[in-house]
């Protein structure tokens, strides 16, 4: 329960900074090599520094397309769209709003991996935030230091057991998290020799919750088989890639920005629907193909 | 076979294991002291716990010495079979420790650091603090002495509604290092539920028929006690509070079935060594009132029998036999003579040749019992009726037979299906 506080209050703290995380996709993305045809069809069209800086008095593709919605009397059917109106003319971004209104499909699509096709990954939690990394410092460089960040804490955790070092919970947390900096430091010191694109614009929050994500690969990498946590590592990196493309699509963020009320009724219903689903996954009908054949 | 007769996760837990168990239940399960302290209360064989640690002040204040030579060290709240120390005997010299089924020697230091470890919660569900017991050790049963790798062999059967629905007997590997987890390499075998004999083993997701790098078959492996385990499966389940759960038992070389552990979401592997679908099985006994534990056992032997036990019943209650089948019949001075006979299940007694029973003396004045009129196709006709013995397929029948003329008959001996109880005559030779 606690880390799960500590997630929301980190995705809090992401999304109330957008000019330093969110915005940077629209600046990183592009010229980032690593990133898939889908991604640059997405940034190409945004013009990208206008959105990162308030003080620039053109609107945001976002905000035009708030502004050129027609609607309707408030009730029945359109009391988030005015309310999401007022809340950006007092000045909350309209990319937190959007990032706000995706995050239940991210979780649905995370939901219906598992239950559907049967993909596990580390929970719901972990992918999640995740892919709300990679928006914050592009897919590539999220990789990477999700990587540099569960080797390292991997490492210290199997030397402090193979060499029989017993210490207490918090100090041994300590621990990983001084070398857990040392080498995120590392890496942003090797970036001028290598040049790394979009390594200069790593927060610390994605830092952090990479830091915390990569307590449960130890966990399980020395609780269970190193096979296993890779195979879980490998699945919740897919998940959290898709989400990421979830989240970057240009048509999900406008459909979820002018049709607030639709989304969130069929996301949830989506949702209860899928906690109701008892059929077979597409991996069971896989694992028990020998059983369906006989 | 249907894709809606398998069990899937989703539905494992959406209609079964959620529904079904209770939250004390599931806390019983979670905790292997819990567990024992329960089926302890309700007299269901469980192994003893010797000794438990809560803090490590009781793992430096407990008197290592004074454990026996055979024991296991396990985590309260592990999964998977982790972090489980098992030694069956002193090292050489006793203080250098014990050595365990793998054939390490650990010392008493190992073992203190290994339960500190285990309150630490290095192997505990979502690493909490745990709890450290010593429990009694268990042996290999000489029914799976040739077919576990240096560890204790355990039937996992689930159990839903009192009645017990798929089985399976998982063997150790020298891979899985003695834990009987599939997850870890051991072997699963099915078992039919109405006989206790095993029918296809899986490993590793694979079929196979010989144990790994020999040539032992793993089918028809017949389990002793069967039905006992199966009472004492569904006694745990009662006592547990569990309305679906995985038993396992290990049978004691001596003391015979005992609860292991009941796992509160038993995996769903079972269904592949057991080629059958736990879903359309679990249907059928969802809504079934249940009396007693006697009662799920009949049901469970009469739904879920593999298709040759009814041949394993028969060949275990009731001989099969031929029609024709050489019999020894026993002389007056006792002696066994070998003579053709045949097994007539349209005559009611058995009838002797006249020049047989002269032949062996059984015709004799003191031998005669009566005399007594018969109706045969012969038409109606005086008959003696004679005290006789003979062993058929190995087992011996005091009788009575009538005395007949049988010259030119193809036997001189025709048992009646009076003496052919316990048998089944099967035409056409067998």
């Amino acid at each position: 329960m606690r880390r799960f506080f500590f997630l929301v209050y980190c995705f809090c703290l992401i999304l109330a900074f957008p000019r330093s995380s969110f915005a940077q996709v629209r600046s990183t993305i592009a010229p980032s090599p690593s990133v898939s045809p889908e991604a640059e069809a997405v940034a190409s069209p945004v013009p990208a520094p206008d959105l990162t800086q308030k003080t620039v008095e053109t609107l945001g593709p976002l905000e035009e397309l708030l502004k050129n919605q027609k609607l309707g009397s408030i009730w029945p059917t359109n009391p988030i769209k005015y309310a999401i109106r007022s809340s950006v003319d007092s000045g909350i971004p309209v990319n937190m709003i959007v990032l706000l209104l995706l995050l239940p499909i991210v979780a649905t699509v995370i939901a219906a991996t598992r239950h559907l096709i049967g993909l596990r990954g580390f929970g719901i939690f972990l992918p999640a935030a995740l892919s709300v990394v990679f928006v914050a410092t592009g897919p590539f460089v999220g990789i990477i230091l999700f990587f540099l960040i569960i080797t390292v804490s991997w490492f210290v955790r199997f030397a402090l057991r193979r060499l029989k070092i017993n210490l207490q919970y918090l100090p041994k947390a300590a621990l990983l998290l001084w070398a857990v900096s040392l080498g995120v430091l590392g890496l942003m010191f090797l970036s001028p020799l290598y040049k790394i694109p979009g390594i200069e614009n790593i927060s610390i929050f994605p830092v952090l919750i990479l830091t915390l994500l990569s307590e449960d690969f130890t966990r399980i990498s020395l609780g269970k088989s190193l096979k296993t946590a890779f195979s879980l590592t490998t699945e919740t990196m897919l998940l959290a890639l898709l989400s990421y493309f979830v989240l970057t699509m240009q048509w999900v963020q406008e459909y979820a920005l002018l049709n607030p009320e639709k989304l969130l009724i069929g996301i949830g219903i989506i949702d209860f629907v899928l906690g109701k689903y008892v059929g077979l996954r597409i991996m069971e009908i896989w694992r028990f193909k020998k059983l369906i054949k006989s | 076979m249907k894709l809606s007769s398998i069990l899937g996760l989703n539905a494992r837990n959406q209609l079964y294991t959620y529904r079904y168990n209770t939250k004390k239940g599931r806390k019983i399960c979670n905790s292997k002291i819990l567990t024992e302290r329960v089926l302890k209360k309700a007299d269901i064989p469980v192994l003893k716990i010797y000794k438990i640690f809560r803090k490590p002040q009781d793992v430096f204040g407990f008197n290592w010495d004074s454990l026996s030579s055979s024991f296991a060290l396990k985590p309260s709240r592990g999964m998977g079979g982790e972090g489980i120390i098992v030694v069956k005997k002193r090292a050489n010299p006793e203080t250098s420790g014990w050595i365990t089924t793998q054939r390490t020697v650990v010392s008493i230091d190992n073992l203190k650091l290994h339960s500190l470890d285990i309150l630490e919660g290095a192997y505990s569900m979502g690493n909490e603090p745990d709890v450290a017991f010593i429990q009694e050790y268990v042996g290999r049963h000489k029914a799976f002495r040739k077919y576990a790798f240096r560890g204790t062999p355990d039937i996992r059967i689930i159990v839903f509604n009192k009645v017990p629905v798929i089985a399976m007997l998982r063997l150790p590997t020298k891979e899985s290092g003695g834990r009987a987890n599939l997850h870890q390499g051991a072997i699963g075998v099915g078992v039919d539920i109405a006989t206790g004999i095993t029918t296809k083993a899986i490993w590793h997701g694979k079929y196979i028929k010989y144990k790994p790098d020999s040539e032992r078959k793993l089918n028809g492996i017949k389990i002793p006690y069967w039905t006992s385990i199966l009472k004492i499966a569904i006694e745990a389940q009662i006592a547990s509070e569990m309305g679906y759960s995985g038993v396992d038992i290990v049978l004691h070389p001596e003391k015979g079935p005992m609860v292991l552990e009941i796992n509160a979401q038993p995996g769903l592997q079972i269904q592949l060594c057991n080629v059958t679908g736990l879903r359309r099985r679990l249907n059928k006994i969802e809504d079934l009132e249940v009396r007693d534990i006697e009662h799920g056992v009949k049901i469970a032997k009469a739904l879920f029998a593999e298709r040759f036990a009814s041949r394993v019943a028969v060949e275990e209650g009731i001989k099969t036999v031929g029609v024709w089948e050489k019999v020894k019949v026993v002389s007056e001075k006792g002696e066994k003579i070998e003579v053709q006979a045949k097994l007539d299940t349209g005559a009611w007694k058995t009838s002797i040749d006249k020049d047989l029973a002269e032949r062996l003396n059984l015709s004799g004045k003191n031998n005669i019992l009566w005399t007594k009129f018969y109706k045969s196709g012969l038409g109606k006709e005086k008959r003696k009726v004679i005290n006789l013995s003979f062993y058929l397929a190995g087992g011996k029948i005091n009788t009575t037979a009538s005395v007949a003329n049988r010259e030119g008959l193809r036997t001189p001996l025709i048992i009646g299906r009076r003496d052919l109880v316990g048998f089944l005559v099967k035409p056409g030779g067998i």
